[in-house]
């Protein structure tokens, strides 16, 4: 464990280089991770606690299109092992300065999901604003939506961060002021072994609504698939980007080290001895790396989370899972990175030295 | 172990650098090769150690062709030791750290060092050690393992006149010990260290003294 860190400290500033391209790689695994799988994580997590079923246009893409008419969440409420149904608008608009904001309006029945910390729940014509945009906003009496003023009656706090740097009101002016009736219904139960039945009978209610448990709905959703997606496509190219740094790199250190690895063939040590020595360089460095990665990491996400600019949208996080798989993605790619260099470190002939006799 | 060549043949291209080299070495003597620059030395000392393959002809180990010989790596790590002119030890690690790197048995490398005279030098890096300990610390490396022979190309090359002295009144102490040594030299000093003196000429062996 000595002799590499002697070779490395040796070799400073490339170890160096090396680090850095390293923990550059890594951060940028960890980071497009944790904050895509912190969108998805806190979006579900809102759709997860405000219901047990999801009900939709039907075929629709994204809750932001569906169109469904809000007479119909009186019809489930009555199903039998329904504890509570309510209907949501969901959209999006610009409030100065802020280019979008989220809006929802919400039925009466739900807005004790939304904890008032002053004022109180928004009637015809008032908004409630998350704690977040309320800050952001710089403590607003009122604000405009499409042309229209509102007077804020309330501010909320949620647990979940985007719902902070939210506008709810009710579900009347949502539906006014973004034409349509309800996006989706959030329906509660009294015993989560029904949600199958349940979902059955609501899908029988009408042709164009679709019920599904908030599970499976958080697995078809496609927002999440295209997040999730292009999450793994950049974090694969930061992992490809780490290993070309690692092999140029270390292809740089061969090439000044090819006299000690000569020397190493002529005194009879084998090529596999010289690859498991660069190996162990790299992976001494891969786990320096790593650690710093993750505390840079968490320090950029808390950053992240916040300033002001994000609203609470942004919101990383970083699981024990993400971290081991991470761990597990560092070491591949320094093993890989260095073993083409190291293999050719193995195949350097002795005979180099006694030509050059001299040095 | 006996080190025979017979019939070595070598060309660089078209440039014909050995010919016909016939010639024996046992374990134990003290073998200088001796000769004019360009003669070949240092292509028959690569030749004999395995290093280099010849064009044409055959190097055998006990009658064993170096085919026969099963892994080289292991081969050489037990039977062969290199000294050059350069010392070539690694700079980052110490003296000892340098001659235990291929030791087969850790314990050997205090004592081969006091016997060197580089024993209280062990804690050292090469570039805090005079020219002639750093050569003296590269010949133990080449001596940690007890090979059957130890090549040396102009192993004083870099040296003066009292540390190459040194150097070769080290091989002979060693030699007597049952090591084999092969050292190319242009220095003539040498003769009067070495049991066999072997003078090339043009790739070809002209002269063999033995006393
Ligand atoms: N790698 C090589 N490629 C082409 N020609 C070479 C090579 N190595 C040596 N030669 C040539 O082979 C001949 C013998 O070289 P060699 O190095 O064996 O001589 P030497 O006796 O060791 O000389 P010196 O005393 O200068 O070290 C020389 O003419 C040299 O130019
Ligand atoms: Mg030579």
């Amino acid at each position: 464990m000595i002799t590499p860190i002697k070779a490395l400290r040796k070799n400073r500033f490339k170890t160096a280089l090396i680090f850095m391209s390293m923990s550059v790689s890594i951060a940028a695994i960890f980071l497009i991770s944790a904050i895509s799988g912190g969108v998805v994580s806190m979006y579900s997590a809102m759709l997860k606690t405000d219901g047990d079923i999801i009900v939709t246009q039907k075929g629709i893409a994204d809750t932001f299109f569906s169109d469904i008419n809000r007479s119909m969440v009186d019809n489930i409420a009555q199903i039998e092992g329904v504890r509570e149904a309510g209907a949501l608008i969901l959209g999006a608009a610009p409030v100065e300065p802020l280019p979008i904001v989220g809006i929802y309006g919400v039925s009466e029945n739900r807005f004790k999901s939304y904890t008032l910390t002053q004022g109180s729940t928004p009637k015809n014509g008032e908004v409630i604003l998350g704690s977040k945009i309320y800050e952001t906003l710089k403590h607003p009496k009122t604000i405009i939506l499409s042309k229209q003023k509102f007077v804020v009656s309330g501010v909320f706090k949620s647990r979940i961060g985007f719902e902070d740097g939210g506008v709810v009101m009710n579900l009347h002016d949502g539906g006014v002021l973004f034409h349509k009736s309800a996006s989706i219904f959030l329906v509660s139960l009294d015993d989560l072994a029904k949600s199958d039945r349940v979902v059955k009978k609501i899908n029988t209610l009408n042709p164009d609504i679709e019920a599904k448990t908030t599970d499976s709905f958080i697995d078809s959703y496609n927002q999440f698939k295209i997040i999730k997606t292009s999450s793994d496509v950049i974090g694969a190219m930061a992992f490809l980007m780490g290993i070309l740094g690692i092999v140029s790199m270390m292809s740089m250190v061969v090439n000044d080290r090819k006299t000690e690895f000569g020397i190493m063939r002529s005194i009879g040590l084998s090529s596999w001895v010289i690859i498991k020595k660069l190996l162990a360089e790299t992976l001494i460095i891969a786990l320096v790396a790593f650690s710093f990665a993750l505390a840079l990491s968490l320090g950029v996400l808390e950053l992240i989370e916040h300033a002001d600019k994000f609203q609470g949208y942004i919101n990383g996080e970083i699981t024990v899972s993400l971290v081991v798989n991470v761990f597990v993605v560092s070491v591949v790619m320094a093993m890989l990175g260095t073993l083409l260099p190291a293999i050719y470190a193995a195949r350097i002939d002795p005979m180099t030295l006694i030509q050059r006799g001299g040095a | 172990m006996r080190i025979q060549a017979k019939n070595i043949e070598h060309y660089y291209g078209i440039e014909h650098v050995l010919r016909g080299v016939d010639i024996s070495i046992e374990a134990g003597s003290f073998t200088a090769i001796i000769g004019e620059s360009g003669s070949g030395k240092t292509t028959l000392l690569s030749i004999l150690s395995t290093l280099l393959n010849p064009t044409s002809g055959e190097v055998t180990f006990d009658e064993k062709a170096i085919s026969e010989l099963g892994n080289i790596d292991v081969f050489r790590r037990h039977n062969i030791g290199f000294v050059f002119q350069f010392h070539y030890l690694i700079s980052y690690l110490t003296l000892r750290e340098n001659i235990a790197l291929s030791a087969l048995d850790e314990d050997s490398v205090e004592s081969l060092m006091e016997s060197l005279g580089i024993g209280r030098l062990a804690a050292r890096y090469s570039d805090e050690v005079s020219g002639g300990e750093r050569q003296r610390a590269a010949i133990a490396r080449a001596l940690v393992n007890r090979p059957a022979v130890v090549f040396a190309d102009e192993p004083t090359g870099n040296l003066d006149t009292k540390n190459a002295l040194g150097v070769y009144e080290l091989f002979k102490h060693f030699s007597q010990e049952g090591t084999g040594f092969v050292v190319a030299s242009h220095d003539k000093k040498i003769a009067d260290y070495a049991d066999t003196i072997i003078e090339m000429e043009d790739g070809k062996i002209v002269k063999i003294l033995k006393r």
